[in-house]
C-alpha cells in the first residue's frame, strides 16, 4: 500500500467528504486509530446525518472546483435518526438524475453507507474514490469565468419560440 | 360524481355566476375565492367573495394566472380556519394545492375545491394588449374572449389568438386531477358541463345530463400537447451536452428571485439564498475572485437554479409560473418541465394527481433495502 501512496507530480484530486457523525466520521476515527494508511485527498467535514446534506452544499462544493464529494452515512436501517439516511438516498438520487440532465459528470458524487465499525471500508472507499476520480482528471468547473464568457446567452427552444419570442 | 347540465341563458360567464352566487346563497360555502375582471376588463385577478352580488365580474376560467393560486389557497387555510371555503382553481392550480396540502403548508378541511378545465391561459400582457385590440364594444369582453377560445381550440383546431404561455402549450392535465365541483369546457357548446356529487346536484337544482363528448375533447387537445412536449424534451435534450450549454440557457439571469417568487412549491418563509450565507463579508468575493482571476458578479448563478431544481423537480407541476415571472424572458419551464419529468420518471411519482400518493422524499419505505 504505502507505494501507491507517494506523492506523485500527476493531477491529485480535492475531495469534499461529508461524514455522518455516528457511523463514518466514526469509521473514519477507526481507520486513524488502526493506523490505517489512505490517500490524504479528502476535506472532511462531520454532519449529524447524511440525511442533513441538502444537494446545495455538493452543488456548492463541484461549482467551487471540488473534483468529487462524498456523502457517507450509516447502513440503512441503522440510521440514528430513524430515516435520515433514505432521505439522504432520495436527494442523492435525484441530484444525481439532474447533474446528469444538465451535463455535469454525476460519477462525482459518491454516496456510500459506512459503518463505525468499518475502518478499513472507509479506507477502501476513500482510496476507490481517490484512484477514479484521479483518472477522471480535473473538474471542468473549476474554470467559472471561462465558461461564461464564452456562452452563446439567451438560449430558447426552436419548437416554443415562434408565438412567444414574436411577441416578447 | 354526475354530470349536471347548465345552459346559458344568454352569456355563459352570467350564468356561470349565478351558479356561483348559488353556492354562497345556499350555504355551500361562506365564502368564495374566485377570479375576476379588473381594470375594463384587461387582467384578472383572484377574489375572496362573502357577498354573492359582488360576483358580477367573476371568470372561473380566467384566460390569464397573474400567480398560482395554490399559494393563496395556502395562506388562507394553512392555520386551519373554521370556515367552508370555496375555491376556483385550475388544473394546475389544484396539482400544486395538492403538493403544498402534502407539504404541510395548506388544508383541505371545510375546503371545497372547484376545479375549471383549462383552454389554457395567456402571458398578463398579451391578454391585455389583445383586450386593447379589440374592435366594436368594449363590454362583454371576458365572454367574447372565452367563446372565440372555445369555438377555435374545440372544434376548428385552429391556434388560438394570441400565443399561450409556453407551458399551457404542452401542459398534460388540462381537467383538474381531484376536485369537488368541476366546471366543464368542453363538451357542450351552449352551456357549461358541471361534475359533482348527486346530493349537491339536487341542492342546487340541476339537471342531470350524460356528455359524451367531453373525453373526446379532451383527447384531442392532449394529443396536440403531447407532440409539442416531445419536440421539445428532444430538443433540450439534444442541446444539454455539457454545463456550458446550461449556462447558455442562464447567461443573462441576475438572480433576481422573481421565479422563486412565483413558485406554488418554493413554499420555505427565508429562503437561504436570500440569508447571510449568501451576503458573505467583501474579503470572501477578494479571495475567489483571486482563485478564478475573474468572478462573475452576482455569484453563484449556476447553484441557484441546480438548486431549485432539486428542492423543486419531484413536485413541480409544470404551471411555468416561473417563466412568466422571469424579467429576461428564460426558458425556465422548458427546463423545469424536462429535468422534472425525468427525476419524476426515475421516482415513479406524479405530483400533484392524488392525495395519497406520498412525496418519495419523505416517504420512507423499509423494504427499500
Amino acid at each position: 500500500m504505502p507505494s501507491q501512496l507517494k506523492k506523485t507530480t500527476e493531477f491529485e484530486p480535492k475531495i469534499v467528504a461529508f461524514l455522518c457523525n455516528w457511523c463514518a466520521y466514526g469509521g473514519a476515527d477507526l481507520a486513524g486509530t488502526s493506523r490505517l494508511h489512505y490517500p490524504p485527498n479528502i476535506r472532511a467535514i462531520r454532519i449529524m446525518c447524511s440525511g442533513s446534506v441538502d444537494p446545495a452544499y455538493v452543488l456548492k462544493a463541484l461549482l467551487d472546483g471540488a473534483d468529487g464529494v462524498l456523502i457517507a452515512g450509516c447502513h440503512l436501517g441503522n440510521c440514528h435518526y430513524h430515516n435520515g439516511n433514505y432521505r439522504a438516498k432520495h436527494r442523492i438520487e435525484i441530484l444525481k438524475t439532474i447533474l446528469q440532465k444538465v451535463g455535469i459528470d454525476k460519477d462525482r458524487v459518491w454516496l456510500r453507507w459506512i459503518d463505525a465499525s468499518e475502518g478499513t471500508l472507509f479506507r477502501d472507499t476513500v482510496y476507490q474514490m481517490v484512484c477514479e476520480i484521479r483518472s477522471k482528471g480535473p473538474n471542468p468547473l473549476r474554470e467559472s469565468w471561462k465558461m461564461w464568457q464564452n456562452t452563446i446567452g439567451g438560449w430558447t427552444p426552436q419548437a416554443l419560440r415562434l408565438s412567444t419570442g414574436e411577441l416578447k | 360524481m354526475v354530470d349536471a347540465y347548465l345552459k346559458a341563458d344568454g352569456e355563459i360567464l352570467k350564468t356561470l355566476r349565478r351558479f356561483l352566487g348559488n353556492l354562497l346563497r345556499k350555504g355551500i360555502v361562506d365564502y368564495l375565492l374566485v377570479p375576476q375582471e379588473i381594470s375594463h376588463s384587461r387582467t384578472l385577478t383572484q377574489t375572496l367573495v362573502k357577498d354573492p352580488a359582488h360576483l358580477e365580474n367573476a371568470n372561473p376560467f380566467s384566460p390569464v394566472m397573474p400567480i398560482n393560486s395554490a399559494a393563496i389557497v395556502s395562506s388562507l387555510t394553512s392555520d386551519k380556519p373554521k370556515k367552508k371555503l370555496g375555491v376556483v382553481l385550475k388544473p394546475c392550480e389544484i396539482r400544486a394545492l395538492v403538493e403544498l396540502i402534502k407539504l404541510g403548508q395548506a388544508s383541505l378541511d371545510n375546503l371545497v375545491i372547484i376545479g375549471t378545465d383549462c383552454l389554457g391561459t395567456f402571458e398578463v400582457e398579451d391578454y391585455a394588449r389583445y383586450i386593447d385590440d379589440m374592435e366594436h364594444t368594449k363590454e362583454k369582453m371576458g365572454e367574447r374572449f372565452l367563446i372565440e377560445c372555445r369555438q377555435s381550440i374545440v372544434h376548428s383546431d385552429t391556434d388560438y389568438p394570441i400565443p399561450l404561455r409556453p407551458a399551457c402549450r404542452i401542459c398534460q392535465t388540462i381537467t383538474p386531477p381531484l376536485a369537488h365541483i368541476i366546471l366543464s369546457q368542453f363538451g357542450s357548446d351552449d352551456g357549461v358541463i358541471i361534475r359533482l356529487e348527486n346530493n349537491l346536484a339536487e341542492k342546487l337544482n340541476l339537471e342531470i345530463r350524460e356528455s359524451p363528448n367531453h373525453e373526446k375533447q379532451v383527447a384531442q387537445i392532449l394529443n396536440r400537447h403531447t407532440a409539442l412536449r416531445e419536440k421539445v424534451f428532444t430538443e433540450v435534450r439534444e442541446k444539454m451536452e455539457t454545463v456550458n450549454d446550461f449556462a447558455d440557457v442562464l447567461a443573462t439571469c441576475t438572480r433576481c428571485y422573481a421565479c422563486q417568487s412565483a413558485c406554488p412549491i418554493c413554499y420555505c418563509r427565508i429562503c437561504f439564498f436570500r440569508t447571510e450565507t449568501f451576503e458573505p463579508e467583501s474579503e470572501r468575493y477578494f479571495r475567489w475572485a483571486e482563485k478564478e482571476d475573474a468572478l462573475r458578479m452576482p455569484t453563484e448563478i449556476l447553484l441557484y437554479h441546480l438548486t431549485r431544481l432539486n428542492h423543486i423537480s419531484a413536485s413541480c407541476v409544470g404551471c411555468g409560473m416561473c417563466e412568466s415571472a422571469c424579467s429576461r424572458h428564460l426558458p425556465l419551464t422548458t427546463i423545469f418541465t424536462t429535468v422534472a419529468h425525468d427525476v419524476q420518471k426515475d421516482l415513479q411519482y406524479q405530483p400533484g394527481m392524488s392525495l395519497e400518493d406520498e412525496i418519495p422524499i419523505s416517504a420512507f419505505k423499509e423494504p427499500e433495502r
